[in-house]
């Protein structure tokens, strides 16, 4: 019997699974040490045996080495050379990276108004030539999802005249805007080589173990990729993609809930449709940078089990960070955890300690059992209500999605019945609170410690394939590969476009390592493209999309 | 720095017809402009989800005869309810100033609807117009109307109403659609001068507009003393467009935004679908949140001559003069229907070009110097020999407006198949078929 491993790291512990058809047949905990994620990965997969595993079908990460990388600015320098053409100045929105600028301008419809300068490209890779050995370039001008013909051509010049030198097309991941699309084709350059050594020493690991199971990475739209196929910006923000997918494979595939995931230092907090994950309308943000990495709308509270209570000016206030772990377990400051194991919500950590520290959070003269059943109640109070806004505010979200067809907004929001789906350490003390609070029924799942893992050993690969196609000028574009080639079909097509589109998605699907027997297609828009009263061509928009899932349901 | 808010509708399923200049994609190059250039990351952006209005929201307002079930309403409700949106964010303070991008447009639809005209069916302005001051109490309200064609059903609806001032900017009516729009347009008896019609000769670019805008129209909004402004934003005036002939550009409608400052814009014409609009959406959501338009350039370039100078400056002189010159003259009715007062009478035809069928209107207008004044339309529509009859009682009635009001519903109930009563001072909309007061909204 095949067997799927999952590992999540997460900020404090790295969590890991073995399924076995559908059984959870080994499962772990390992503290993560941050600074150096490949070995808390190791660790967390001899945990798991793997050596001794006859039969491992795939080994699945939901890792945070990427996004700790941003987050610590610990990336190498990256040229960002920008055709911005006209349109709203640069300097409207705020750029976290220095930038070049080059002439040339496009049209909405890649169309070239004004050619390149080449003048300008020599004086360019005079100046690369001087400023280091092995340049990385990221090229991106606006519209270039529509035609990529000025990065093309610099990427050609650049690397004839400049050697040693890396370059980076924004057309490569071709969706709006030209701000996000900058910002990401410049991080995931960055983040390239420290994937791939990561990626080349993770291989060479589990291969020592005599594993020779296909490796995948979660990315933050709940989907997988195998490690060599990723795109390294697409790995930041798993976790929450993680927590969303675990409970799904705990659940029936028809529900909608909302799943709240009660970690150490943050909840993460995400939808289901029916279903079917809730994706984000906009790309993931990570510190400064907006990037167009697709991602699950999830919301993140800095509030959990671990968060520090402290006074401030007499009152009990939850802080937005921890000082290590519950004072019932060892810890040094009153927590959360505490309060439950006072009200015996939980039987985790030492029962005296827990009073101990309600007491700290009291003058001396107050420390009656009453007074410190008060202040553990108004700890979960303030916790819960937390939790309950962030809920509110996603299903807010959700409910002012933009639209833009009659239909969508005609049909917008069916009546879903939501119930919540609780998770994490924390969660079996605050089920009750909850519930109470959001008037939603809630639910624990059952596997909650390790939820996450199992959100990635289980995730399915996604991919989503978005046509944009201007038969008028023959040309069609793929957004997420970046593909731009020539439409050799009719003017006006119809049903063919669709086929088209199916075909393309499964010959490249194969590559991905993708099965495309739930390929979701979208409605495709046909906008005639009308010249002195006649029609004379097409714009035709549509996608197909592997949607995220997981692979069976957990069995208890 | 604005706190801008927008609403992007596009209506991507909706059209009035394959060649139609109001058809699908009319929206598509300006999305792909806007998406791209990312604007809706501007830190002081914030999109909202279109709405759909209400439909006593709409009867308020307008009276869509022979009732609402004859008609296909669901674009035109989005593009009104999106309106309101925008509005709602307003007077919660959400937004200093709110761009719905929205299709279909309104300002071609008057106070009485029997079907489509000038791409028009619900006026999105004006329904939201009176929300605002039903709803918030806002009393006074200028519309600078800055589309190519004069907006003859915002200035329909407001004609009688002393406290919204009407200003138009447009291509002189004996050249375009609808063929109304001439200055001696002036508000009614109990309203004069709330109306303002600036038409221009063909040819006028961004000189043209900026000049009447500084002298003229900015002025007159000033002595008004409005709570709030409200653009119609139409971008028919680029020398791009298919159906006008003026000469205005996208960095023009920047700087007209920026003098309008309006605390919403509505979208209303503009089919140089590739030329223009995606160009000026940009400039004038750029202007409003506060942000530098100066690099909005258009592919293409002006190829007209531009009619400015000394000639703009002194055919606006001119038709100032001429403007300042008009004296009212009322017609006086006395007809058995009339309640007491004096009754101001007046009749026009309209025409509507989509469906190509007119409507004939009588309407009278009880002369008042404490009120807006009670208004009857009584309204035929000429190929189906239908007749439908509205009386309005007007926000902030006199208690004489509003008995008039009642007495004119309580004769025309007997008389004619549908009378719509619009009760703005209490809030309320009536509607009796065959004498029998039914439920205005259906079921």
């Amino acid at each position: 019997m095949a067997s799927l491993i999952g590992i999540d790291v997460g900020g404090t512990f790295t969590d890991a699974v073995m399924i076995t058809n559908g059984v959870i047949e080994r499962k772990g905990k390992i503290p993560t040490n941050q600074d150096d994620i490949l070995n808390t990965i190791i660790s967390a997969l001899d945990y798991l045996q793997i050596s001794k595993a006859k039969n491992i079908e795939t080994i699945t990460v939901s890792t945070t080495l990427v996004t700790n990388a941003i987050m610590q600015k610990d990336l190498p320098e990256v040229e960002l050379i920008l055709f911005p053409g006209t349109g709203m100045k640069l300097s409207s929105l705020p750029w976290p990276v220095d930038y070049s600028v080059l002439t040339g301008v496009l049209d909405y419809r890649g169309r070239v108004v004004v050619p390149a300068d080449q003048s300008e490209w020599q004086t360019l890779a005079e100046k690369l030539n001087k400023q280091s050995v092995k340049p990385l370039t990221a090229i991106v001008s606006k519209f270039s999802h529509r035609n990529n013909v000025f990065e093309e051509q610099l990427a050609a010049y650049l690397h004839r005249e400049v050697p040693g030198i890396t370059t980076a097309l924004g057309s490569q991941s071709g969706q709006a805007n030209f701000y996000r699309r900058s910002l990401t084709t410049y991080l995931n350059l960055a983040a390239t080589e420290l994937f791939q050594n990561f990626a080349y020493q993770l291989k060479m690991a589990v291969e020592a173990r005599g594993c020779r199971a296909p490796i995948r990475v979660l990315k933050a739209d709940g989907g997988v990729l195998p490690l060599a196929k990723i795109r390294p910006v697409e790995s930041i923000y798993s976790g929450p993609a993680a927590s969303v997918l675990g409970t799904l494979a705990q659940s029936n595939p028809e529900e909608s809930y909302v799943v709240v995931d009660i970690g150490g230092t943050t909840t993460d907090i995400g939808l289901v449709l029916s279903g079917s994950p809730l994706i984000s309308t906009h790309g993931a943000q990570i510190g400064p940078f907006l990037t167009n990495v697709r991602s699950l709308a999830v919301r993140s509270v800095s509030i959990g089990g671990d968060s520090a209570v402290c006074l401030d000016q007499g009152e009990v206030m939850l802080a937005e960070y921890r000082l290590g772990p519950a004072y019932c377990i060892g810890g040094i400051s009153p927590t959360p955890t505490d309060a439950l194991r006072y009200l015996n919500l939980t039987d985790y950590g030492d029962l005296q300690r827990a009073e101990e520290a309600l007491g700290m959070l009291l003058p001396e003269n107050q420390r009656t059992a009453s007074d410190l059943r008060r202040t553990a109640e108004i700890i979960v109070e303030k916790m819960v209500e937390k939790i309950a806004r962030a809920i509110e505010q996603l299903l807010e979200e959700w409910k002012t999605e933009p639209a833009y067809k009659v239909w969508e907004v005609i049909h917008h929001h069916d009546d879903f019945k939501f119930y919540i789906q609780l998770s994490g350490g924390g969660a079996p003390g605050l089920e009750a609170a909850l519930e109470d609070r959001m008037k939603l029924r809630t639910v624990l799942t059952e596997f909650s410690e390790v939820s996450n893992a199992i959100g990635a050993a289980m995730a399915k690969p996604t991919f989503s394939w978005t046509l944009h196609l201007d038969t008028k000028f023959s040309i069609y574009r793929i957004e997420e590969t970046g593909e731009q080639g020539i439409w050799t079909g009719p003017k006006k097509p119809h049903r063919e476009v669709e086929d088209f589109l199916k075909e393309l998605a499964q010959k490249q699907a194969v590559g991905l390592g993708i099965e495309t027997d739930d390929l979701e297609k979208e409605i495709f828009d046909y906008f005639p493209l009308v010249e002195n009263y006649h029609t004379v061509g097409q714009i035709v928009k549509g996608a197909m999309h592997v949607p995220p899932g997981v692979i069976g349901r957990i069995r208890s | 720095m604005n706190k801008t808010g927008i609403i992007f509708f596009p209506a991507f399923d909706w059209s009035l017809g394959e060649f139609h200049p109001e058809r699908e994609e009319r929206l598509l190059y300006t999305q792909e402009q806007i998406f791209e250039e990312g604007i809706m990351d501007l830190p002081q952006v914030r999109q909202y989800s279109p709405g759909v209005a209400d439909l006593f929201d709409v009867l308020r307002t307008q009276a869509i005869f022979p009732d609402l079930q004859q008609h296909n309403l669901d674009a035109h409700l989005i593009a009104v309810g999106s309106s309101l949106v925008l509005g709602n964010a307003l007077m919660k303070k959400e937004i200093t100033n709110g761009f719905a991008l929205v299709r279909p447009p309104g300002h071609h639809s008057g106070a009485t609807v029997w079907g489509n005209r000038g791409f028009c069916t619900l006026n999105n302005e004006a329904i939201l117009i009176n929300v605002l001051r039903a709803k918030y109490g806002i009393k006074k309200i200028a519309v600078i109307d800055t589309d190519v064609h004069h907006g003859d059903g915002t200035q329909d609806i407001f004609y009688h109403d002393p406290n919204v001032l009407y200003i138009s900017i447009h291509q002189d009516g004996r050249t375009i659609f609808p063929g109304t729009g001439f200055t001696e347009e002036k508000g009614g008896p109990n309203a004069w001068g709330s109306v303002l019609n600036i038409p221009l000769l063909p040819g006028v670019g961004d000189e043209g507009f900026l000049y009447a805008l500084e002298n003229w129209i900015m002025p007159a909004v000033e002595a008004f003393k409005p709570d709030l402004i409200i653009n119609s934003a139409g971008q028919d005036n680029h020398f791009t467009d298919p159906l006008a002939s003026m000469n205005v550009t996208a960095r023009g409608y920047g700087k007209i935004t920026e003098m309008i400052k309006p605390d919403l814009a509505v979208l209303e014409g503009g089919y140089a679908i590739e030329g223009a609009l995606p160009y000026i959406n940009m400039a004038i959501f750029l202007a409003l949140a506060g942000e530098d338009y100066s690099g909005v350039v258009e592919s293409q370039k002006p190829q007209n001559t531009e009619i400015g100078g000394d000639t703009i400056r002194s055919f606006l002189t001119d038709l100032k003069r001429t403007n300042k010159a008009v004296r009212p003259s009322w017609v006086f009715r006395k007809e058995q229907f009339l309640p007491a007062g004096d009754w101001v009478y007046s009749e026009k035809s309209i025409y509507y070009d989509t469906d190509g069928f007119k409507e004939n209107r009588k309407e009278y207008i009880r002369k008042c110097s404490h009120c807006g004044g009670t208004v009857l339309m009584i309204s035929q529509k000429t190929s189906a020999f239908q007749k439908a009859v509205l009386a309005r009682i007007p926000f902030e009635a006199c208690p004489d407006c509003e008995q008039a009001g009642y007495d004119l519903a309580e004769t025309f109930k007997k008389l004619e198949k549908t009378v719509l009563l619009q009760n703005q001072l209490r809030d309320q909309v009536h509607l009796w078929r065959d004498g029998r007061e039914v439920n205005p909204f259906g079921g």
